[in-house]
């Protein structure tokens, strides 16, 4: 078991250390968007030789200097680089090759957890920082949904699977089905136009931070019903096909015939071991549910994890080391969820044993 | 009868006969018919009337997406300001009074010069009064400060600011006061708190203006600048000042200033409410505001449609396009002199241009000379409607039919999950095929890489594909296919494993198959049931993807076209039209309602038309009920 676990931990890690590398050397391939004013500008370049990814000198030389001019006439100079022209040198803030570059990030996040600096969103401010003043919104308006939807899912599924085709089970598949189908932003705008604008019973945008608690609490119900109705019909058709199947199985009927109510069959029985293999499909759903909320938070002007990722994506001013954090963060949960649902196999089914003797 | 009568009723003996007495019953063909794997399917399907009936929607909608957009025979790709959120109008359900076209205005300022003798009311200000349905046409007066020439009556207030001491005002017009007929000013204070009022004219032309008379309280004052100084000989023609001295917070209304005089009744010039409130602050600190106005707004039901197809003026329609009308109506046009305008003629009934006023100026560019005229069009006639059309769907920000749009969208949505779908299940199935048939090592690397693959959170994905390629139809394929194929290539896998340890397999393998031959045409053929339904239930997740996409403005949009096989593609998708309507979510909301709805239905009956032929596919549900 416990080689299973460490096992399936270097594996993530692995696969973690890939996607961010890979993700860092193809944006450092792509061309580079630095801070839009001279000011921020030459404060960027000077953090990008001190962290180590550029390299600075001073040519003095008329000769080079003419030839770097000519460069910077014909748009030729090289890529990334910054030359600022002060007449009598000039001062060039040169790219070192990526690979260089990617063990001098790896330093820097790794030793000191230095992510970089933003260079659109909040020019100057480490983006770790930005990122962890937004993780606080998202992360707790998934929870919230998480724990709004598990409970109304499992029941529905219960009461599905009790009165099998029946008319209430029939009304409940069809909920599910339509529930299944509609994608999440067409459900949020819905719910904004109707409630929102409409109605007019819940703010139409996400209230401030100094907005008055029980605004901001009533600014929550919109996005955390969008993000349930998807998971809700998902837990609840899973519950469903879980349940029936234990309903027919023998060690029911075992102890039906030894004198428990169906009641008692039910809850002491059934619902213990149909609930079991939803503990992982609840743990990936929160990553579903995470990178979803990504759309209704821009729907919403949530301002979470998700539109800052948006807005370092702006078409043509794009904030790589925010978008590196970001695509981190992101990784990071999807990841972690998937260790757990590992983890979790292979508590609940001891079948389960990769890695391990057999 | 249950079974036990059954068994235990008499039955006479020669009710029974042998079946095969004397006869020899091998080389006999089978009665019946057989139920091949497609017909076994079909019938499966038919079982469940709920799947049917969702498929039959899925069909239509597909077969109206496709003829839809050329039997509307409205306008979906120019743009026509004029025809700007027409709200829905749909044939028999306007009779009842929804969707008739007809938007519900309210506090709109009344047109004062626009005054109905009929009804009593006033129009409305800058609204086509054909449009409003008389019967629905309310006034109702209202307070308002507004510095607005709706607004009536009331006082202007002239407040010192703190700490001020004296403002200055000037009337705009020249008071012209006439010597010979005893002109005087009249000037209403209607109220005066602190302070006191100099009333400033400039008595001779050279001169500075100077105080004439000083108002220290309300009421009406009459200022004879003849009697006031004798010496004046000759006509006054001078802006009026009033300087406000007092102290800070100190104010002062006027009602009107009047210029009477002997030679008429009525006043020569009188200043009140908007035309007062007009006067401009020349020197000191205050403010000059309205106070006690009355506005008269209206609020009425409006027909867009009558007020977007009414005839309108053209100040610079082109003249190829003048000409290629002529030519089209040939004939049966006449051109009739129109005698109070020698520049202008106008044109006989049924030209969709009524009248011209003139032909404007020829511009050269380029050596090509391009004219104009102005003129008046019958616009829904220029669009070719007799009547007018009905937008089904209301039509968008750019003029555009809505109905025809949701239809092209649908088409451009469904095929792009088609191609997308088609290439992610082309990998995966090779890659899932050679994964699963070759097992081992190789199998261990490859399912390694696609857990990589299929770990990367889309929005990493986007990411780096975004800043390669920027925006746009390239990303939005990239984005579905990197990690699209992995759920049919692991499907794949699993179909190899199950089957490539079965007898048939190794009998093809002793006869020398080679592998190409053993993985498409032993193994393949029977998991395909299995690989086909997963790939259609992948469609609506495409879909869902693509307009998730472009609703953020990462894919496809609007003046983007793209060729897939020839076939030619507009830049408008579903999600492109949700994105159009969200800015628009308060005051037009059909413009989402409809695209939401159709994506809905479509993601609706997709998924149980993939849900009805995997149960049908499944043999594993074969003869259970």
């Amino acid at each position: 078991m416990f080689r299973y676990i460490v096992t399936r931990i270097v594996w993530i890690f692995i696969v973690l250390f890939t996607i961010l590398s890979l993700t860092f050397v193809l944006l450092k391939l792509a061309p580079s968007y630095p801070p839009p004013t001279e000011e921020q500008r030459l404060q960027y370049f000077d953090k990008q030789v001190s962290d180590g990814y550029m390299e600075f000198r001073i040519i003095d030389e008329e000769e080079e200097m003419a030839e770097i001019r000519n460069q910077l006439a014909t748009r030729t100079t090289m890529k990334g680089s910054y030359y600022d022209d002060k007449g009598a040198m000039i001062r060039a803030f040169e790219p070192i090759p990526v690979g260089e570059q990617y063990l001098q990030w790896l330093k820097n996040v790794l030793t000191k957890w230095d992510w970089g600096q933003s260079t659109r969103i909040e020019v100057g401010r480490p983006t770790f920082d930005i990122l962890k003043d937004r993780m606080g919104t998202t992360l707790s308006i998934n929870i919230i949904a998480l724990f709004f939807y598990i409970p109304i899912g499992i029941t529905l599924g219960i009461i599905a699977a009790l009165n099998k085709n029946k008319p209430i089970d029939n009304v409940i598949s069809i909920a599910v089905m339509i529930m299944i189908s509609i994608p999440s932003f067409v459900v949020m705008i819905m719910l904004v136009m109707v409630f929102g604008y409409q109605l007019e019973w819940v703010p139409s945008i996400f209230p401030a931070k100094d907005a008055a608690t029980i605004i901001r609490l009533r600014g929550l119900i919109l996005p955390v019903l969008a993000m349930a109705f998807g998971p809700i019909a998902g837990l609840t058709r899973l519950t469903r096909a879980e349940l029936t199947e234990v309903l027919t199985s023998e060690y029911l009927l075992l102890a039906r015939t030894k004198g428990l109510t169906q009641r008692q069959a039910v809850i002491r029985h059934a619902l213990r071991n149909a609930l079991v293999p939803l503990v992982p499909s609840i743990i990936f759903s929160f990553v579903g549910i995470l990178s979803g909320s990504v759309i209704i938070e821009t729907i919403y002007s949530i301002p979470g994890a998700g539109t800052i990722f948006i807005r370092a994506l702006a078409k043509n001013a794009y904030d790589y080391n925010m978008i590196l954090t970001s695509s981190a963060f992101y990784t990071t949960i999807g990841l972690f969820a998937v260790l757990l649902v590992d983890l979790s196999y292979g508590i609940v089914d001891p079948r389960i044993r990769m890695g391990g003797k057999r | 009868m249950n079974n036990q009568e059954k068994i235990n009723q008499n039955l006479s003996k020669d009710k029974f006969d042998f079946v095969q007495k004397g006869q020899k019953l091998y080389d006999q063909k089978i009665e019946g018919k057989p139920i091949g794997f497609l017909q076994d399917v079909w019938m499966r399907f038919r079982k469940n009337k709920t799947n049917v009936n969702a498929s039959i929607i899925l069909a239509t909608l597909i077969i109206f997406c496709l003829i839809m957009p050329g039997l509307s025979g409205k306008e979906y790709v120019k743009i026509d300001e004029k025809l700007s959120f027409l709200p829905p109008r749909v044939p028999v359900l306007e009779k009842v009074g929804i969707f008739d076209g007809l938007v519900e205005k309210e506090n709109v300022p009344a047109d004062l010069n626009n005054f109905d003798e009929e009804l009593g009311l006033y129009y409305p200000l800058d609204e086509n009064p054909k449009a409003v349905v008389a019967d629905t046409l309310t006034n109702e007066t209202i307070t308002s400060n507004e510095k607005s020439e709706s607004v009536q009556f009331g006082q202007s207030l002239l407040r010192l600011d703190p700490g001020s001491e004296s403002v200055l005002i000037e009337s705009t017009d020249f008071l012209a006061i006439s010597a010979s007929n005893n002109g005087y000013i009249e000037i209403d204070v209607y109220e005066l708190n602190g302070g006191s009022v100099d009333v400033l004219l400039k008595t001779d032309f050279a001169g500075d203006p100077e105080v004439v008379y000083t108002i220290t309280e309300a009421g009406k004052h009459q200022i004879k600048p003849f009697e006031l100084n004798p010496d004046l000989y000759a006509d006054i023609a001078s802006k009026l000042q009033l300087q406000y001295n007092g102290t800070g917070g100190d104010t002062v209304a006027f009602t009107s200033v009047s210029v009477m005089d002997d030679s008429s009744e009525e006043p020569i010039l009188f200043d009140e409410g908007y035309r007062l409130s007009m006067y401009t602050i020349l020197d000191g600190a205050g403010s000059y505001q309205r106070q006690n106005g009355q506005l008269i707004i209206t609020t009425f039901k409006y027909n867009k449609y009558i007020a977007a197809f009414d005839v309108t003026h053209e100040i610079a329609f082109s003249s190829a396009e003048y000409d290629a009308l002529l030519e089209e109506y040939g004939d049966s046009v006449e051109i009739i002199e129109n005698p109070d305008n020698p520049e202008g003629w106008y044109f006989s009934e049924g030209f969709p241009i009524k009248e011209v006023v003139k032909k404007n100026d020829s511009v050269v560019v380029d050596g090509e000379t391009y004219s104009s005229y102005e003129v008046y069009l019958d616009y829904a006639k220029y669009l070719g409607y007799d009547d007018l059309p009905y937008f089904l769907f209301g039509t968008t920000q750019a003029g555009r039919d809505l109905f025809s749009l949701v239809w092209v969208g649908l088409r451009t949505s469904l095929f792009l999950g088609l191609i997308v779908t088609t290439i992610n299940v082309s990998i995966g199935v090779v890659y899932g095929a050679i994964s699963g048939f070759y097992g081992g090592t190789v199998d261990l690397l490859m399912q390694r890489f696609s857990e990589v693959m299929g770990r990367i959170p889309w929005l990493v994905t986007l990411a780096i594909i975004t800043v390669f390629l920027g925006p746009g139809f390239q990303t939005l394929l990239f984005v579905m296919i990197i990690s699209g194929w992995i759920g049919t290539a692991s499907v794949t896998r699993m179909q190899f494993y199950r089957y490539k340890g079965r007898e048939y397999v190794l009998a093809a393998k002793t006869l020398g198959a080679k592998d190409r031959r053993l993985i498409f045409r032993h193994i393949l053929p029977n998991g395909v049931g299995t690989i086909i339904t997963s790939s259609i239930l992948a469609i609506p997740g495409v879909i869902f993807t693509e307009a998730a996409l472009s609703f953020l403005g990462f894919g496809i949009g609007h003046g983007q076209s793209f060729n897939i096989f020839g076939l030619k593609f507009s830049g408008v998708s579903i999600g492109v039209l949700m994105s159009d309507g969200r800015n628009f979510l308060s005051t037009y909301p059909y413009l989402t309602v409809y695209p939401a709805l159709i994506v809905s239905i479509l993601m609706i009956t997709f998924n149980m038309f993939g849900n009805a032929l995997r149960d049908a596919f499944n043999p594993s549900l074969r003869g259970v009920e």
